[in-house]
Formats: C-alpha cells, sequence, structure tokens
C-alpha cells in the first residue's frame, strides 16, 4: 500500500513537467543534434553480466533513449575482474568518438582509486547524465537467535560475542567498508563471510548459513515479501519510502558516515567531441524526463538524489561524492 | 493434484499460436547457437534480450528459456563432428563423441545425444512440475560446507577420469587447479597472479581455453596428417544408433539425468559441471573404462543428459526463489525484472500463468527439440566428408569468431592460441587433457565453498564434521579414493 502511495506520488510529481515538455524535448534533441552524428549505432556499454541490476538500469535506458531520440542503440556487456576489465577499456582503450557511452555505477571510482596502478583515473570517463541511486541494506533473519534483532542489538551482540555473528559481505566493496566502519565505531566484531555479491549473501541468509546480509532492495524484494528475509536497516541519508519501517542505520547506531550507495550514472570517455558530449547527455536526460522509465527504475527499489538530478549540478556533486570516498579510503589506509 | 492444475493452466496459456511460435522460434535458435562454437547461451540471451521488450511476458520467458535448453541440444554437433565444443557444456562429449565420428558412427552419436537430451530434459520438466517448491526449499539450504564436500566428491569421480598414466593425469589436474588461481582472489578480493595486466585480472577464460585445447589442438593435429583428406574416408557406417548402443545408453541416461538435475540445483554449478561429473561417472562404473576415450557411446550419453537436466534443475532455484544460481539464470531473471515482475518465494502463487506457462513450454519445448535435431544427424553426419583442406579454415574462423564473442577481448584469441599449441604438444607427449578441464572447471567453486565454510566457522575445519550432508559426502569422497587405490594395487600387482 504504502508502496504504491508513493509510486503515484512520485509519478505525479513527474508527470507534469514532463507532460509540457514532451513536445519540446525532441525538438530540443534535434537542435543539439550535431552533423553526421550519429550514423551508426551508439554502444553502450556496461563493465557487469548481462541480467545484473546494472545491466537492467542500462537496457532500460536504452529503450528510452532510442524512443526520444531515434537513435539506435547497442547495449554491450564487457565483464570480468568485478568491473574493472570494462572500466579500463572505457578508461584507456575505448575510441572517444561518441559511439562509445559507458553506462556505469560509483563503484567505477574505487576501481580507479584503488586498482588502477596509475594507468587510468576516475576523471578520465566524464559523466553526462544521472540514472538513479541504490542503497546498500542490512537484512537480517526471520526464524534463529537473531529474528527479532534490531542493527543496534545486532550490532551488540557481535560486540558481545566477539566472531560469533555470521554476516556476508563482498571483499574489497562497500559491503566491506561498511563492516569496517562499524567494527571500528563501536568495538564489534563479525565473523565475515566472503561471497561474490549481494544476491549470493541474501541467499545464504534465507538459507539460514549466515545471520546477516547486505543487498539492494532488488536482490531482497522477493525473499522479504515472502517473509523469508527482514530489511533492517538502509546506508543512506534517510530512509527509503518503500520500506519505511527500515531504519537509516546511521539512526540505528547514531552516526552520519554509514552512506553507502551505489550511483548509477552514464560517462563518456574524455576527449569526446563538446557536441557529441552535449547531444549524448541530452539524450540521456530526455529519457529520464519520461514517467515511464522512472516508473521502470522505481519498480527496482532505488531513489533519486537531488543533488544529481539538476543537471547543472550533477557533474560537480558526483565529483564531490568521489572526494569523499578518496578521503575515506585515505583515512582508512587504503590509499596513500 | 496442484501441479495438474497448474499444468493445465499452462498449456491452456501457451498453447496459443503465438507462444507455440516463440517456443519453436526458441528451439530454433538455441539449436544454432548450440551448433555454433563460442556463440553460447549466454551471448545469445544477452543479444536477444531487447527483442523480448515487446513481448508479453510469457512469450518473452518461452523463447529465452527454450533457447537455453535448446542450445544444450545443439552443444554436442561440433563437439562429435569437429572436436569443436559447441558450447562449454559440450566439452567433455567431444572425447568420445568424436572418437566415434572418426570411426564413422558420427550419426549413432549424434542420434544418442538427441535422445537424451530429450529423456533427460522431459525428466526434469517432470520433476519440476511436481517438487519445485519442496526441492527449492531443500535447495536454499544447502551452503558453502555441502558446495565444498559435493565439489570433493567431483574432484575424486575425475581422478577416476584419467586413462593412461595416473601421474600424468594427476599433474594435468594439479595444472588445471594453477590456471585456475589466476584472477581475484575470492576472499579478499586482491588479484593474484595477473602479473599487473588487466585482462588477467578476470582470470583465464574457459572458452578460450576450450576451443583452444579441444578445436585448435585438433586442426594442427590433423593438418600434420594432410595425407588424409577428410575426417572419414571410408563408408559412413550406421547412421542410426544400433541395438547395442541403446543398451549401453539407457542407463547413462538415467543417471546423467538425475545427476545433472542436482548440480543444476547447486549454486554456481549447471550444465557445465554436470556433464563433466557425469563423463567421470559413467568411467567409474563401467566395466570396461578402458573403453572411455576411444568412441564409447555412455560417454556421450551420460553428460548428454545430464546438461539437459542440469538446465531444468538449474530453473527451479530462479523461478521458486527468484535466485540465480548461473550467470544465464541470472539473465532470466533479469529478463523477467525488465518486465516488472520480481521472482521470488510467492511468484508460483503471485504468477501461476507465469510459471505454469513457461513448465508447460518447456515439455513442448523438447518435443520441437527432438523433431529439429533428429533429421538433421543424417545431414550433419555428412559434413565429415568434406575434404579437410576445406574444413579446417571453417573450423579456424569459428573457433576465432566463437572465443571473441564471448567477452570481445582480443585477449582471449591469444590464450586459445597459446592453449591450442599447448595441447598438441601435450597431446604428442599423451598428457590427457580432459583432467586439465575439469580440474579448471571445479576450482573456482571448490576454493570459494572451502573458505567460504572456514569463515563462517567459529571452529575451523570441524564445520564438515558437524553438518550431516557435508560429513557423508565427505565419508563417502574417502571411501572411493580408498577403494580406487585397492583397486590399482591389486592391478599392478597381478601383472607383476
Amino acid at each position: 500500500m504504502k508502496r504504491t502511495i508513493a509510486f503515484a506520488l512520485v509519478a505525479a510529481l513527474i508527470a507534469t513537467p514532463a507532460a509540457s515538455q514532451s513536445g519540446d524535448a525532441k525538438a530540443d534533441l534535434t537542435k543539439l543534434k550535431p552533423k553526421d552524428f550519429p550514423t551508426g549505432p551508439i554502444e553502450y556499454t556496461v563493465v557487469y553480466p548481462a541480467g545484473g541490476g546494472m545491466d537492467v538500469t542500462a537496457r532500460l535506458l536504452a529503450k528510452h533513449v532510442e524512443k526520444w531520440s531515434g537513435d539506435k542503440i547497442v547495449v554491450n556487456n564487457r565483464t570480468g575482474g568485478a568491473g574493472m576489465v570494462g572500466h579500463s577499456y572505457l578508461a584507456t582503450q575505448a575510441k572517444p568518438d561518441g559511439y562509445t557511452v559507458g553506462v556505469l555505477a560509483n563503484l567505477m571510482w574505487g576501481d580507479a582509486m584503488l586498482r588502477a596502478q596509475g594507468r587510468w583515473v576516475y576523471t578520465d570517463l566524464e559523466p553526462i547524465g544521472y540514472l538513479n541511486s541504490d542503497p546498500l541494506s542490512w537484512v537480517g533473519p526471520t526464524e534463529g537467535p537473531y529474528k527479532d534483532l534490531t542493527v543496534k542489538q545486532i550490532v551488540q551482540a557481535a560486540k558481545d560475542k566477539p566472531n560469533t555473528v555470521r554476516a556476508a559481505t563482498v571483499p574489497g566493496s562497500m559491503w566491506d567498508y561498511i563492516l569496517d566502519q562499524v567494527e571500528a565505531n563501536t568495538g564489534a566484531k563479525f565473523l565475515r563471510v566472503p561471497f561474490q555479491g549481494g544476491g549470493a549473501g541474501i541467499n545464504a541468509l534465507a538459507g539460514g548459513n549466515v545471520d546477516i546480509a547486505q543487498g539492494f532492495y532488488s536482490e531482497f524484494r522477493g525473499l522479504a515479501e515472502a517473509g523469508k528475509v527482514r530489511p533492517i536497516g538502509v546506508a543512506a541519508s534517510e530512509r527509503m519510502t518503500f520500506m519505511k519501517d527500515a531504519p537509516t542505520i546511521n539512526e540505528a547506531l547514531g552516526g552520519n558516515e554509514y552512506q553507502w550507495i551505489i550511483i548509477r550514472f552514464a560517462v563518456v570517455p574524455k576527449g569526446t567531441p563538446a557536441d557529441r558530449k552535449a547531444y549524448l547527455g541530452a539524450t540521456v536526460q530526455a529519457a529520464m524526463k519520461d514517467p515511464d522509465l522512472i516508473a521502470e527504475y522505481q519498480k527496482a527499489g532505488v531513489y533519486f538524489d537531488p543533488k544529481l538530478t539538476d543537471a547543472s549540478r550533477m557533474e560537480a556533486n558526483l565529483k564531490d561524492y568521489a572526494e569523499r570516498e578518496r578521503e575515506f579510503y585515505v583515512k582508512t589506509g587504503r590509499l596513500k | 493434484m496442484e501441479a495438474f492444475s497448474g499444468l493445465l493452466t499452462g498449456f491452456s496459456v501457451i498453447l496459443t499460436p503465438e507462444n507455440l511460435y516463440l517456443c519453436f522460434l526458441g528451439s530454433l535458435i538455441g539449436t544454432l547457437v548450440g551448433v555454433l562454437p563460442g556463440v553460447g547461451p549466454l551471448a545469445a540471451l544477452a543479444l536477444l534480450l531487447p527483442i523480448t521488450f515487446t513481448m508479453s511476458p510469457v512469450g518473452g520467458m518461452v523463447m529465452l528459456s527454450s533457447i537455453f535448453y535448446g542450445a544444450m541440444y545443439g552443444g554436442s554437433t561440433t563437439s562429435i563432428l569437429l572436436n569443436i565444443p559447441g558450447e562449454a557444456a559440450s566439452v567433455v562429449t567431444c572425447i568420445d563423441g568424436h572418437e566415434m565420428a572418426k570411426q564413422g558412427r558420427a550419426g549413432a552419436a549424434l542420434g544418442i545425444a538427441a535422445i537424451g537430451s530429450f529423456v533427460a530434459g522431459t525428466l526434469g520438466v517432470i520433476v519440476m512440475t511436481f517438487f519445485a517448491p519442496a526441492i527449492a526449499a531443500v535447495a536454499i539450504r544447502f551452503g558453502p560446507p555441502e558446495n565444498f564436500a559435493l565439489m570433493v566428491l567431483g574432484v575424486v569421480c575425475t581422478l577416476f577420469m584419467i586413462s593412461g598414466s595416473p601421474v600424468k593425469g594427476v599433474l594435468m589436474m594439479a595444472l588445471g587447479f594453477l590456471v585456475a588461481a589466476v584472477g581475484i582472489d575470492v576472499v579478499n578480493g586482491r588479484e593474484r597472479f595477473t602479473f599487473g595486466s588487466v585482462n588477467l585480472s578476470a582470470g583465464v577464460e574457459l572458452l578460450a581455453v576450450v576451443i583452444g585445447l579441444f578445436g585448435l589442438t585438433e586442426v594442427l593435429s590433423n593438418v600434420e596428417r594432410l595425407a588424409k583428406s577428410s575426417v572419414v574416408t571410408d563408408r559412413i557406417r550406421n547412421l542410426w544408433p544400433s541395438l547395442a548402443d541403446w543398451h549401453a545408453s539407457w542407463r547413462p541416461m538415467l543417471r546423467g539425468s538425475g545427476l545433472g538435475f542436482l548440480l543444476g540445483l547447486v549454486p554456481g554449478g549447471g550444465p557445465v559441471t554436470a556433464s563433466f561429473m557425469s563423463y567421470a561417472l559413467e568411467k567409474r562404473l563401467s566395466d570396461q573404462p578402458e573403453r572411455f576415450g576411444k568412441g564409447a557411446v555412455e560417454g556421450v550419453a551420460g553428460p548428454e543428459s545430464a546438461n539437459n537436466a542440469a538446465v531444468a534443475g538449474s530453473l527451479i532455484p530462479v523461478l521458486s526463489l527468484g535466485i540465480p544460481g548461473n550467470p544465464v539464470t541470472a539473465l532470466l531473471l533479469g529478463a523477467l525484472v525488465i518486465q516488472g515482475i520480481q521472482p521470488g518465494p510467492l511468484f508460483m502463487t503471485q504468477r501461476p500463468d507465469l510459471f505454469w506457462g513457461i513448465v508447460a513450454s518447456m515439455y513442448v519445448g523438447n518435443v520441437f527439440l527432438l523433431l529439429l535435431n533428429l533429421p538433421l544427424v543424417g545431414l550433419w553426419a555428412q559434413l565429415l566428408r568434406v575434404p579437410y583442406r576445406v574444413l579446417f579454415p571453417i573450423v579456424l574462423l569459428l573457433s576465432v569468431v566463437g572465443t571473441y564473442s564471448a567477452n570481445k577481448n582480443v585477449f582471449d584469441l591469444w590464450v586459445m592460441l597459446g592453449f591450442g599449441i599447448a595441447g598438441y604438444v601435450l597431446n604428442k607427449l599423451e598428457y590427457d587433457l580432459a583432467p586439465f578441464v575439469i580440474a579448471f572447471v571445479l576450482a573456482p567453486l571448490l576454493e570459494q565453498s572451502l573458505r567460504q565454510s572456514l569463515a563462517m566457522s567459529p571452529d575451523g575445519a570441524m564445520i564438515f564434521a558437524q553438518r550431516p550432508g557435508t560429513a557423508l559426502m565427505l565419508v563417502a569422497s574417502a571411501v572411493l579414493v580408498v577403494l580406487m587405490f585397492r583397486r590399482r594395487r591389486k592391478n599392478t600387482g597381478g601383472n607383476s
């Protein structure tokens, strides 16, 4: 019920400006369209496997960009190395001719700062459009000794009896970082069980093989609706409209640093001609004004960060987030 | 009873001209995808995903899933005819299937593969129809320790696969583990053995390895004997499986179906692991294990059944829990999500039309595939008459295109070339390639589940004894190893 209301509200909010703009949007795009571009299909590179959250985001975007611009879009998955192969390709190999667009997430920053070994930096990929934000949530069990516990109680349990609470994590990523923060601030100690992705950890939770897991709404929604797992906290600055009962982890533990959010956006390689970059950005922004696309994204349980939906501030604010991430790495000794 | 009414719902959904057409189209594309080396079901599904946006959810899912199991039918074709695996789940079919083809029995091998696929596919759907929710409830309990024990059992079975020198076989397995270790460490997320190369940070691509080891090696070996003008010079005998073939095949088909179904359920498992384990099992159970590698029909019947059953098995966690166990099922899940449907434990009750529609379409699809594939057997077998000087450039082209299409990474072509040359040399030195490949396939799962088990256990390795299922499988593995050593000692003792 709650979700329906939130959904209707957002749809209404977005529908009003879109209705008046839909006529202009196509005209605006035609105005911005460079001569002789594009003459062939534009390739959206996704650095994660087909079928995952990032891939679905990109394909939905492609569908709506095609609708608004009339250009042909091909989605291509360049996978491997947990995104590293695709990120490196976009930053160092892809031709900056406007035919390559990367549809990726802020996980690219971590790759650039910690793993690229100076071969490329995150500013080699220039943002052209913001898509959505997806916060990491903590998910608890619905049976066993931890079934009714809140985030605070579980952390307390991990402090009272260190190395007994089994927490699913994905090594070397935000799943690990938030556990680092919680452990450093509270003195708790979790037994960390490594998985290849958030979904695998959630499944282990539903099977009783771990005691808490972390993941994105789209990954645990099905199991949560069936009562097999329950969201207990969200690593964002505010509660999500579609799971109002889950407090933010900042609320639960008293802090302001527990914010781990996947931010999805589109980029072009540095050096892409300015007119083509502007046009590609405009096509993405036109699609993002389409209430159909917004509704599709909403279904996956994402939200839209007001700091980034404003196209004029998007690039600066993204940079701000990236620099905050760098500070975290420096503070924790991951980056010198 | 619920299953029957469900199935009725399913057939009422599926028996429309549009859905039947999509099921047929998917079967046809699946067969083609299977036949073409390198273009696996994953690549095909990713390419065709956008087309399904405009279809109804049922139609889209019916087409995508029929491509998945259709590929298992077609996969054996090039394995048998050209010694190039059509896709990864048919690697093991090369070993005896191609040997059969060289003996002029390609038709028999192709026929058995198609029929085995049909038997396993249909049995898999029947089990799915009646037990999907119950199986899903058990499957989700399967944790890292259970996975580890299962993989150990798999490795032990592989020991039985070794033909010829046991030392050389174990050496090849060790090499497989070693090459599989390249890439990102599953526990700490750091790169290892990559020598700073971005290309190696993803690990060594399985498809490039197997196309190199089997396809390229075959070409090199054949070119050397250019005197031979085609794969089969003499008459192609027995276009159809003989009575003896049937007799030898029906048990492996049933065993392969069971094994494949179970391995499909396991996270990280699926058709590839299933086909290898089935081959090892058949060789273990055979009265004449020495026939394996020399054209034993059981070595085709078992694995080709297993990979189809694994498809049905792997669909259960996706459709009844929303949990994908391998990349292809993850993509199917993605396709549903794009349609605005989130499968989970409530999927069956909330969208019975979709769940049962997909199940019903699998009955229909398997029949389509049998009807599509059997008449092709004769045609494919004639391909072997093509002179080798015409055939081998085509094989090379297919190998290159197939390898490249998986990741669109040129580096993979070098990997393929490297493994092709290595395979040629190792063949000359009489090293068996199969143990290498299976160790390579099993290693990541084995390592991950072992390290996860140890990480989640407060009492270290005791976790394996504390869980009954795990303990049972580990004891069984130990017994098998002891048995093998005793038999080997008896054999060598008798000889000397």
